[in-house]
């Protein structure tokens, strides 16, 4: 081989970063060069014969799947027991919640246990607050009579005065009147009070219940 | 359409999951490229098919760090690279090729279960088209025939060849353009043959 530049620019020719002018360059050489030309032609034989190849089937073969299922399984299983115990630290949470809300009690005595739901202490509050409710009512009533006394002698006052039959026999038919005109005032009054205590009562009930989802008690033997 | 990419990223998740009909999915669309890699770079089908089977069992060990980072056949094939180098290395084809390959052969046909002698026919008629190829190639020092099949085969450029195998991108083309001045020789001596 008599040209030098054979081996350098061949190598370059079958670059795959060959700047286009570098590589019209090196065909110009290739081309002019007897020698050059007829290695390249001869490399590019070998290359295309390469090329040739015919991609071949893949024989027979399990392709790991025997592995796989026994390897899936194991994992499985595994994970089977895992995910059931992963719910238990939610399913005790949600119990010990439920419990919480609905103020269970499991209360021990000689005929058994009573699972019971809802706070005891909640019927109790209620009858101390209608208690203390009646008090007021009555305190309030009490304070009315004695206001409305204080009103019948100054009305009735005014009214002798107005009249001047002073007279013993007007003065008591008049008081009688007035006494039972202030009778009636309270019972309606009462009657009034009542109701709204009720009304105030049936409405704690309702709340308690909402609340409290469960307002029963149950008694299990 | 889905990209073959895409395919594989669905598949891999739906094996992850253990579906055995995704894996199997995912081995037959890569196996034939790893395995006609086996057969050009250790020259008979026991071979390829131990390359195969490495592969695809390594694949299957690690496919839970597939992190979708490149392309899984990219993934594959470097997994693939360095197990046929491994195998390379051990079998030392270059001495056994002449006959140990050809009984390997005849023994793999034999043992293929439930094939019609047509379909043997067909397989040992790809073989032989290819076995020019193989012979070629067998030829080479294992670090030309690797530069070879990455660039001829893989159409891997200069850059990425010198980055597989950590050379310059100057020796690349050199191994390059020695191994085909070594397969001109060999073409050449067999046609005066």
């Amino acid at each position: 081989m008599s040209c030098n530049k054979t081996q350098h620019l061949l190598k370059e020719y079958f670059s795959d970063d060959l700047l286009p002018v570098a590589k019209s360059k090196i065909e110009e050489h290739l081309f002019s060069c007897a020698e050059c030309s007829a290695e390249l032609e001869s490399l590019l034989l070998a290359q295309s014969s390469l090329t040739q190849w015919r991609e071949q089937r893949v024989p027979h073969w399990d392709r790991g799947l025997e592995q796989f299922r026994r390897e899936q399984r194991a994992a499985d299983s595994k994970l089977g027991f895992w995910s059931k115990l992963q719910w238990f630290p939610l399913a005790a949470s949600v119990v010990m919640l439920t419990a919480l809300m609905l103020n269970t009690q499991l209360i021990y005595d000689d005929e058994g246990f009573m699972l019971s739901f809802g706070a005891t202490d909640v019927e109790s509050k209620l009858q101390g607050f209608i208690d203390s409710q009646r008090q007021n009512l009555d305190s309030v009533i009490q304070r009315i009579e004695d206001k409305q006394d204080i009103n019948n002698i100054e009305l009735l006052e005014v009214v002798l005065k107005q009249t001047q039959q002073a007279t013993a026999e007007n003065l008591d038919s008049i008081y009688v009147l007035f006494e039972q005109q202030r009778l009636r005032d309270l019972e309606d009054m009462k009657v009034g009070y009542q109701q709204l205590i009720d009304s105030d009562y049936e409405t704690i009930r309702s709340l308690q219940r909402l609340a409290q989802f469960v307002s029963y008690r149950g008694q299990v033997r | 359409m889905m990209k073959l990419t895409d395919e594989d990223e669905a598949l891999i998740a739906a094996a992850l999951n253990g579906s055995a009909l995704a894996w199997e999915k995912l081995v037959r669309r890569h196996e034939g490229r790893i395995f006609n890699q086996g057969l050009r770079l250790m020259g008979n089908r026991s071979d390829a098919m131990d390359l195969v089977q490495e592969v695809f069992l390594g694949v299957y060990r690690n496919l839970h760090r597939f992190r979708g980072d490149s392309k899984f056949s990219s993934w594959l094939f470097r997994i693939a690279y360095n197990k046929a180098i491994d195998i390379n290395r051990y079998n030392n084809i270059m001495a056994s090729r002449t006959h140990r390959s050809d009984e390997k052969e005849l023994d793999i046909l034999e043992s293929i279960p439930g094939r019609s002698n047509l379909e043997g026919e067909k397989i040992l008629s790809e073989y032989q088209a290819n076995k020019k190829v193989i012979s070629m190639l067998a030829d080479l020092p294992l670090n030309q025939r690797l530069i070879v099949e990455l660039k001829i085969f893989q159409s891997f450029t200069f850059d990425e060849i010198a980055d597989i195998h950590e050379i310059s991108v100057n020796t690349a083309k050199t191994r390059f353009y020695s191994a085909l001045k070594k397969l001109k020789n060999v073409s050449e001596s067999e046609h005066v043959l």
